[in-house]
Parts: C-alpha cells; structure tokens; sequence
C-alpha cells in the first residue's frame, strides 16, 4: 500500500557495534563541542556504564562539563530546570543522554530550555513550538526499547499540575546515536522483555498505522524480525553480545519507523495506563499490543497479516493461507507473550501488573485524548476503550 | 548579448484561496451552531478552558479561521490568530483545497504530512471529534464516509441539517 505522499525525517547519525562508545570525543568534537554535560540516573550509575562512558574520554583532552546522575524515572520539570542550572553554571556546551527513555527525554527537556534565550518548559509544549536547531546531543541508550535516541518526541512530567507534558519537534532529534552493546549487558532479563516488547509494538504499529510509507514499512521490518529472533536470545543469556546488539539495532530502527509513522491505540492505551497507574511502559506495550492488533483488524487484516512474515519466518508465513495470515499473527504474539512471562516474569494481564479495576475509567478517558490514536486505523471512543481494557484486564 | 537575472513575482492562486475563504466561513459558523445543537460536540468543548482559541490556517499566507471559547461557548472569529493555544496548519492552499473541498478526511491528511500541528495534542484529538460529528451533519452520508474512520451516531439528522444550513450557517444561531 503506497500513500498518496508521505515524510520520512530521520537525521540522526546512527552509530552501532561493539566499544563504538569511544568514539563520544571525536563525534562531539566533529560539532565543535568540547565540554558536554552527561545526564544519567542512579540505575545506570549502580549498573557501572558511566565508567564506561568517562572512560571513553580519557586521552580525549576533553572535559567533561558535569555528571548529572539523578535522573528520576519519570523526568520532571523540576528535574530539567535543575539540570539546566548545572549546564549553565559549568559552561557546558553539549549534552550526552546515557540511559533509557528518562534519562533521554530529561536531556532533549534540558536542550529545550539552554538552546532558548528565554521561557520555561511550559512555553514549548506541543507540537512545533521550538526554534532550532538545538544544542549538540548525543545519546547513549542502556535499553533497547523506547527508540528515543531517533524520535522527535519527549514527555516530560509537571508534578505540580500532574499532567504529563509532551514535546514534539524535529529539532529534539538528537545529533548522534551511539548504539554499543556493551551499555545493554546487565539488564535484567524482566526489563530486557519489556522494553523489547516496547519496541516491537513501536514496529508493528508503525506498520499497521495511517501514516505507514514504504521507507518506515522497511525499517519496521528489519526490527520485527531481529526482535523475534534474538529477544528469546537475551533472555536466555544476557551477556550474549550479538543478541544485545541485535536488540539495539531493532529498537533504534523501530524507533526511527514510529518516529515517521507515529503508533496508535495501543500506545495510546499504554500511555493512559502508565499516566493513571504507573505500570511501565514496556510492560503496558506487552499486555495491549495483541489486543490493539485483534481491535485493528476490521479496517487493516490483510496488513496485519503480513507481518507474519517478519514475526515468524518465511515457512510459517508460506503455508498459512493469507485469509488466516493475521489471525495466525495474534496467536503467535500471544504465544510470545506467554513465553516471556514464564522466562522473564512479563504480565500478560493488566490485574497482574497492579491496575485495579475502578481504574479503567480513567485509563479510558485519557487513552482517547492521547494523539497516538489519530493515526490509528479504525476509530475508538470512550466505549470501544473501556470493553478493550475489560478485554485486557 | 547576456541574458538578465532578476527576481520573479510568483501570483496568487484567488480561485483557490477564494474557495477556502468561503468554506472557512461556513465550517467556522457550522461549528459555532452546532457546539449548542449536537451533545456529542458540547461534551467535548465543555472540557476546553475558558478562552480557548483555535485557529486553522493555510501556510504560508493564506487564509485562516478562528474559533475562540468564551461564556462556555464556541464562537467563530472570523481570522485566526497565529499564536492561537491550538493552530492547525495546511502546510499549502493545494493541501488546504484538497481537505476543504473536501476530497480528503482530516486522518489521512495528518498521515500525508499535509497538515500540522502547533500546540496541545490532546485537545487537537477532541477538536477533530468535533469535526467528524460535525462533518456528518454537514455533508451526506456517502461523502462523509469517505472523510471520517468510522461515521459518527447523530440524532435526527434532517432537522438539524436543515436548521445548520437554514440558520445556523447564515445568522450563527
């Protein structure tokens, strides 16, 4: 299915293998930067990857501006303007990201503010508020999942309001990417899941979305099928190089699929459910993603179907007739979702995971006003939600 | 003999641009009444603050359209501001003229790129379930069909048809 046109913008110089970590001096010495500040959190600091990240630097003549390790797991404004003052105060002039989806959003929340002359946060939420471009910023995932290393987004909480602010502009688009296996090694196998089931939903909803173009279909594509293959892979053994760097790969380019076809309900679902529940995302990603696919298949069975060509292998997408393609699909995922919970504990069930039942009523009043369900193929109002949720639950 | 270089004056496309004037006014009087007429579109309007203002414009100097919420109601302003709390924006009068006239729905025209956003995502998610609602009051059935993902459940849609384009479009009641 060809769109009568379509945007594929993805920027980011995208850097993978193994020790590519130590090429951090030269690539921000290539944007004429020298003083970076490094934004993490404690999980990445107790796991010793930011002894590998100021090790890269060491012979480099560099300095770095500052280390900011307190990043909490959902980034805040306070957070940012915090981070910010430190930038300022040390003379930093770039930003390196080491860590998950926190970490990386606080530090495209930070850029926001030290790029811009004046304002607070809340002035450049939305969509394409921001002047660019940016100040440089590297990112160091130390999980393969959310693909923030090649997205235009960042969410980022106001605690004082309690809402969830988002920020979408091509100017968030980091400048470099740095994908080294060695950053995803200690990863528990629970978190492993989760976060590659976050990528697949990114993968298989840039797939089946509205916005879906030939160049996001590819990259989504490559990423179904390395994360079927190698996620069991990590599970089974987490210092297994390949698979963490398969996995790496997979995220980033599932991420660069969704940040040009953008996800739908079940992003959506999910982002609701982490809002009012605080389940996390990858976890969320895992329990709707079946059930997004079952809800998509009145409008979309015959794309649906077609990703049981990367999620199974070409033998299984070959002998199952195409009327049967899709449903096969579902009960494969539902199958993976079963081995996932057995090997790394992953709920299949929303009442596993710790949502209450009185709970679904909010989940389903923000889900429909989440903009991942605009390009959501078919439609899903407040009912639709709720008999979904109870589905799910 | 060289040739001169010099700088070209492009022209305005006025049919074009004259067209989405004209649907503007009808689209921005259409929602003005029908946010008192039809339930589905009051509920959601109900949640915009006070003082909300939208605007649709057509990049990079076309025409545009206001909507602003004031006494609980939505009002159509005629001309949109530019720092509108939500602006929804034809990235040119081709893109605009495709969706106004109206060839396409506003789904796939988000999914083409032809529109964009600036400004706060989850009420753009209710302002586009009004216009689903109000697009079905607006246009019959089988054109509607093709512009929305799934076509909207509206109450005695003769009467109101007739009302909307009797007087709500001409007088803004």
């Amino acid at each position: 299915m060809l769109p009568s046109s379509f945007e594929f913008h993805n920027p980011v110089k995208i850097i993978s293998g193994y020790k590519v970590l130590d090429n951090l001096p030269y690539e921000l010495s290539q944007m004429g930067a020298e003083r970076p500040l490094i934004i993490t959190d404690r999980g990445v600091v107790e796991a010793g990857l930011v002894r590998i990240v100021r090790s890269a630097f060491d012979s480099s003549g560099m300095t770095i501006g500052a280390v900011y390790d307190d990043v909490p797991p959902d980034s805040s404004v306070d957070t940012v303007n915090a981070i910010a003052d430190v930038y300022r105060k040390n003379q930093c002039d770039s930003l390196v990201a080491v860590g998950g989806g926190s970490p990386i959003d606080t530090a495209k929340g930070v850029n926001i503010l030290v790029s811009h002359e004046k304002g607070t946060l809340k002035d450049y939420m939305g969509a394409d508020r921001l002047s660019g471009p940016l100040k440089p910023l590297v990112v160091v995932p130390t999980t393969a999942g959310t693909g923030s290393e090649v997205t235009l987004v960042a969410v980022i909480a106001d605690t004082r309001d309690n809402v969830k602010m988002a920020f979408v502009s091509r100017h968030l688009m980091p400048d470099v990417a740095l994908l080294d296996p060695r950053m995803t090694l200690t990863m528990p196998a629970k978190i492993t899941a989760s976060t590659g089931m976050d990528a697949l939903s990114h993968a298989m909803e840039a797939w089946v979305g509205l916005q879906k173009n030939p160049l996001s279909d590819a990259h989504a594509t490559a990423a179904i099928t390395l994360i079927r293959h190698y996620l069991p892979l990590a599970i089974a053994d987490g210092k297994d190089r390949t698979a963490r760097l398969a996995l790496a790969n997979a995220s980033c380019m599932a991420g660069a699929a969704f940040s040009n076809s953008m996800v739908g309900m079940v992003h959506a679902l999910g982002h609701a459910a982490g809002a009012v529940c605080h389940i996390p995302h990858g976890v969320a990603m895992g329990i709707f993603l079946p059930h997004g696919l079952r809800y998509n298949l009145l409008k979309r069975a015959d794309i649906i179907g077609e990703l049981l060509l990367p999620f199974a292998g070409a033998d299984i997408y070959a002998a199952t007739p195409s009327a049967q393609r899709a449903d096969r699909l579902i009960a494969l995922l539902v199958e993976f979702q079963r081995f996932l919970k057995e090997k790394a504990g992953l709920p299949m069930r929303l009442k596993d995971a710790g949502v209450r039942d009185d709970q679904l009523g909010a989940i389903a009043l923000k889900a429909i006003n989440d903009g991942a369900l605009m390009m959501n193929p078919a439609e899903m109002d407040m009912d639709d939600a709720r008999r979904l949720l109870a589905e799910a639950f | 003999m060289p040739r001169e270089y010099g700088p070209v004056k492009p022209g305005r496309k006025w049919l074009k641009e004259g067209v989405a004037r004209i649907v503007f006014f009808v689209l921005g009087r259409a929602f003005q009444s029908a946010a008192r007429m039809d339930e589905g579109i009051r509920r959601e309007v109900a949640q915009w603050e006070e003082g909300f203002r939208l605007a649709m414009r057509i990049l990079p100097d076309g025409p545009s359209m206001g909507l602003t919420k004031r006494d609980g109601r939505i009002r159509y302003v005629g001309e949109g501001s530019v720092d509108a709390d939500l602006v929804i924006r034809f990235k040119n009068i081709e893109s605009a003229f495709l969706v106004l006239t109206p060839q396409m729905g506003s789904a796939r025209a988000f999914a083409e790129n032809r529109i964009g956003l600036v400004g706060d995502v989850a009420r753009s998610m209710s302002f586009v379930r009004c216009l689903d609602r109000l697009l079905a009051y607006m246009y019959p059935a089988f054109i509607c069909n093709r512009l929305v993902k799934r076509m909207p459940q509206i109450k005695r849609p003769f009467r109101r048809r007739l009302y909307l384009y009797v007087l709500g479009i001409p007088f803004g009641i």
